[in-house]
C-alpha cells in the first residue's frame, strides 16, 4: 500500500492512542499486528497492555509466553530497550464473565455460576467472546494500569462480530422472551405468555424437561443484572467510538481477506467507529525487474528454475498490490480523516521469535515508500 | 486411509464416503479445499452437493460468480456426467427446516420463532451447529447427491461444529434432540459416511494448528481423509545454488541489475523452501496421514482455471509449476 506523505504514520497514532483494536480476517497476522503495535508502544515509553484471546495463543506463539500464563498481564522482556512496559494477557472469555457475574450480580452470582445453562452460555452464546474480549478492555481501561491497551479481536466467524457483541448481549437480556422469563411471577409468566409458553414448549421438546428447569432459574436469577450488564454494554460501546480510539484494520492480500476487509471498512464506517490505520500483512516481496531471453536458457538447469521463480514471485507480488491498491481507494474514498496504510512484507521466516516481531514492528513505523 | 507417510493417495478417497467435511483455522483455504475436492468428484464422475455452512460468499464465486444461497442450483456440469451443486445452510434455516420436519405450524411455529434461535440455542449446548449438521443429514439421506461436501465454520469454530453432537449426548435428555445428535453422531462416526479433510499450510503456525485439529478429529472418534497441504511452492532445487554459479553454468553473462534481481527473488525464495520442507517433516513425524501437496498459484484471487489446477492436483495428476505462466494464464 502507498501512503500519502502528509498523512498520519503509526509512530502519531501509538502516542494519541489510549486504545487501540485490531481487527481483520482470520490468519492474516493480527495478533502479531497488535503485538508490534504494542511493542512500538512501549519504545515510545507507554505502559502498554496487549489482550489476545485464548483458545488458539497465538500471541503466546509468536512472544514465546509459556502456555500456562493465566488471563492476568504477563510482562515481557528481551525485546531490546523499551522506555515503557508491554504486558501481554491472554483473554479467558469464560473468566471474564465469571468475574462479570461477582461484580454484578452480588449474592445471586455463585447460584448463576453453578448454573449449568449459565456454564453454556458463558461458553457458546453467539457474540460472548467478543463480547468478553471487550469487557476485558473495559476492566483493564477502570484499573488504569495501563496508558495504550492494544486489543486483539478473537477470530470470528464474521470478522463484524466484534462491533456488534455488546449491542447483541443487551438485546439478548432485553428479548420479549427474556423479559417475559423474568418478569414478577414466573408461575403466572409460565401460563399466561405465548411466548414464553412457546419458548419453554421449545425447548423442553428439543431438549428435555430439566433444560427448562434450569433456564428457567438461570433467568431468574439473572434478572437483577440485566440492567447492569445493558449499561456496561453501554459504556463499552461508548469508549470504542472515543477520540483517543484506533481501529486497525488488519489484512493479507489474499482475496477472500480483501473482501472481507472490505465488507469491514464498510461496517467500521456505517458504525461510527474511528477507522484509523490499514496494515496489509504477509504481501510478497516485489524483486527488482529482470528480464532474460528465455530461449538462452536450457530448462531444467538451476538458472532457469531461478528465472521461473523470478517470474512467479513478481507476478504474484504484483497482483498482490493491485488488490491492496483496490482497498486503499474504497477506504480512501468513505473515509474523512487520515487513515495510515501500511505494508509488511511476508519474511522469508515465520513470526515467531521476538527478533522478528521487532522487525515488523519497525516495517510499521518505517515512514512510507 | 492407510496410515502410510509422504505419499500422495489416488483419488479414491474423495468419494470413499457420503460427505467429507474440509477443516482448517482461519486463511489456510478450507472453502478452496471445499470447492476443488466437490470439483474433482464431479470430474470422477459423481453428483455433488457443495455445502456452506457459514456463509462464506467465495465458496459459489469460484464456480460462478454468485454467493451461494439457501436455495440449491447447479455450479458445474462434466462431460463425464458429474455435476456439482450449490447451497448454504443457515443455522435459521435448519431451524425452520426441523420444525417442518417435526410437523410444528401455525400460530405454535410463530411463536418458536419469535422466540429467536439466539434465546433458545443459549439454552441448548450446540444446538446452532447441531441444527445444522441435522439438515445435513437429512440431505445425505434424501440421497440426491452421492457426495455432499462441506465447508466447516472457520477458526476456533470447528471443533465445536465437529463436536456438537456429541456435546448434545452428554448434555441433553431423552427427547427429539437426543434422538437428532445420535443419528448426527451415527453419521460423522461412521467412515463410510463422513471423513474430515485437514487442509493446513507448510507454516509454523498453521502447522501447530493443524496438529491439535488432528488430535481433536480423533478424540472424536470421526475418521479423517489424506491431509491437504495448501499453498506449497513447487520444489525447484536450482533456487539453492549461488546466482552467478546457475549463470556460469548456463553459459549466460548477467548484467549487475539482472544479478540483483535474480539474488533477492532466489534468496527469498529458497529460505520459503526451506521452511516449507522443514514444516512439511513436522507434519510427517506428528500425523499418520497420507498428504496431498497442492501447489501455490502466483495469485491472490483463484479463478476457475486454478481450480482446474487444483482439481487435477488433488486427483493426483502430476504438477508443474509451469503449468502456470506468470501473466496468470494457464496452458
Amino acid at each position: 500500500m502507498t501512503a500519502d506523505p502528509a498523512a498520519a504514520t503509526f509512530a502519531e497514532l501509538v502516542d494519541t492512542s489510549a486504545l487501540v483494536v485490531t481487527c481483520g480476517p482470520g490468519g492474516v497476522g493480527k495478533t502479531t499486528t497488535a503485538a508490534a503495535i504494542g511493542l512500538l508502544g512501549a519504545r515510545a515509553g507507554r505502559r502498554v497492555v496487549v489482550v489476545t484471546i485464548d483458545p488458539a495463543r497465538r500471541l503466546a506463539d509468536a512472544l514465546g509466553i509459556p502456555a500456562e500464563t493465566a488471563d492476568d498481564p504477563h510482562r515481557v522482556r528481551g525485546l531490546g530497550r523499551m522506555k515503557g512496559t508491554l504486558d501481554v494477557l491472554m483473554l479467558d472469555a469464560e473468566r471474564t464473565f465469571d468475574r462479570l457475574i461477582l461484580d454484578k450480580a452480588g449474592k445471586q452470582a455463585e447460584g448463576i455460576l453453578n448454573n449449568p445453562i449459565y456454564r453454556s452460555i458463558a461458553g457458546s452464546l453467539s457474540g460472548a467472546q467478543e463480547y468478553m474480549a471487550i469487557e476485558r478492555l473495559h476492566q483493564l481501561h477502570e484499573a488504569g494500569e495501563h496508558d495504550l491497551i492494544v486489543v486483539d479481536t478473537p477470530p470470528s466467524r464474521h470478522a463484524v462480530d466484534i462491533l456488534t457483541a455488546p449491542d447483541r448481549l443487551a438485546s439478548f437480556f432485553g428479548h420479549p422472551v427474556y423479559r417475559t422469563l423474568v418478569g414478577p411471577s414466573r408461575a403466572m409468566a409460565r401460563v399466561t405468555s405465548t411466548a414464553t409458553a412457546g419458548f419453554a414448549w421449545a425447548v423442553k421438546r428439543l431438549a428435555g424437561p430439566q433444560i427448562v428447569e434450569d433456564t428457567l432459574d438461570f433467568f431468574s436469577s439473572i434478572s437483577g443484572m440485566e440492567d447492569g450488564l445493558r449499561k456496561r454494554a453501554a459504556a463499552v460501546s461508548k469508549l470504542l467510538r472515543n477520540q483517543d480510539t484506533s481501529f486497525v484494520l488488519v489484512t493479507s492480500p489474499r482475496a477472500e481477506a480483501i473482501d472481507e476487509a472490505l465488507h469491514l471498512n464498510e461496517a467500521l464506517q456505517d458504525g461510527g467507529y474511528p477507522m484509523r490505520a490499514a496494515v496489509a500483512n504477509l504481501v510478497h516481496p516485489l524483486p527488482p525487474a529482470c528480464t532474460i531471453d528465455p530461449a538462452l536458457v536450457r530448462a531444467g538447469s538451476a538458472l532457469d528454475d531461478q528465472l521461473r521463480h523470478h517470474g512467479e514471485l513478481t507476478a504474484l507480488a504484483v497482483a498482490e498490490r493491485a488488490e491492496l491498491a483496490t482497498l486503499v481507494d474504497v477506504i480512501e474514498s468513505t473515509k474523512h480523516d487520515d487513515v495510515v496504510f501500511c505494508q509488511v512484507e511476508l519474511l522469508a521466516q515465520d513470526v515467531h521469535a521476538l527478533d522478528t516481531l521487532a522487525q515488523i514492528a519497525d516495517a510499521l513505523s518505517a515512514p512510507a515508500a | 486411509m492407510t496410515p502410510t507417510t509422504d505419499s500422495v493417495p489416488d483419488d479414491s478417497w474423495i468419494q470413499a464416503s457420503r460427505v467429507v467435511v474440509t477443516a482448517g483455522k482461519g486463511g489456510v483455504g478450507s472453502s478452496t479445499l471445499a470447492a476443488v475436492t466437490a470439483l474433482a468428484a464431479a470430474q470422477q464422475g459423481a453428483k455433488v452437493l457443495l455445502a456452506s455452512v457459514d456463509g462464506k460468499p467465495n465458496l459459489g464465486r469460484l464456480f460462478d460468480g454468485s454467493p451461494l444461497t439457501s436455495r440449491q442450483r447447479d455450479l458445474y456440469s462434466d462431460p463425464s456426467g458429474g455435476q456439482v451443486r450449490g447451497q448454504s445452510i443457515s443455522p435459521e434455516q435448519a431451524f425452520g427446516d426441523y420444525l417442518d420436519l417435526r410437523g410444528v405450524g401455525g400460530l405454535m411455529r410463530r411463536v418458536v420463532k419469535a422466540a429467536s434461535l439466539d434465546v433458545v440455542a443459549a439454552s441448548t449446548p450446540g444446538l446452532e451447529h447441531l441444527l445444522v449438521l441435522g439438515k445435513i443429514k437429512e440431505l445425505e439421506r434424501a440421497d440426491d447427491a452421492d457426495l455432499i461436501v462441506v465447508d466447516a465454520p472457520p477458526a476456533g469454530h470447528v471443533t465445536p461444529f465437529l463436536a456438537s453432537a456429541t456435546t448434545a449426548l452428554e448434555a441433553v435428555a431423552p427427547g427429539p434432540l437426543r434422538t437428532q445428535a445420535e443419528e448426527v453422531h451415527a453419521m460423522l462416526s461412521d467412515p463410510q459416511r463422513t471423513q474430515v479433510a485437514i487442509v493446513t499450510l507448510p507454516e509454523e503456525t498453521p502447522v501447530n494448528e493443524a496438529i491439535e485439529l488432528h488430535a481433536d478429529v480423533c478424540a472424536l472418534g470421526l475418521s479423517v481423509a489424506p491431509l491437504v497441504v495448501n499453498g506449497c511452492w513447487p520444489e525447484q532445487p536450482g533456487l539453492h545454488q549461488p546466482v552467478t554459479a546457475a549463470a556460469r553454468e548456463a553459459g549466460v553473462t548477467l548484467t549487475s541489475r539482472q544479478r540483483t534481481a535474480l539474488v533477492a527473488s532466489s534468496r527469498f525464495g529458497a529460505a520459503r523452501l526451506d521452511l516449507q520442507a522443514h514444516q512439511l517433516d513436522r507434519l510427517d513425524a506428528a500425523l499418520p496421514l497420507a498428504r496431498i501437496l497442492l501447489p501455490r498459484l502466483p495469485t491472490p484471487r483463484l479463478t476457475w482455471s486454478d481450480l482446474e489446477v487444483l482439481a487435477s492436483a488433488l486427483r493426483g495428476a502430476p504438477q508443474s509449476s509451469s503449468q502456470h505462466q506468470p501473466d496468470g494464464t494457464t496452458t
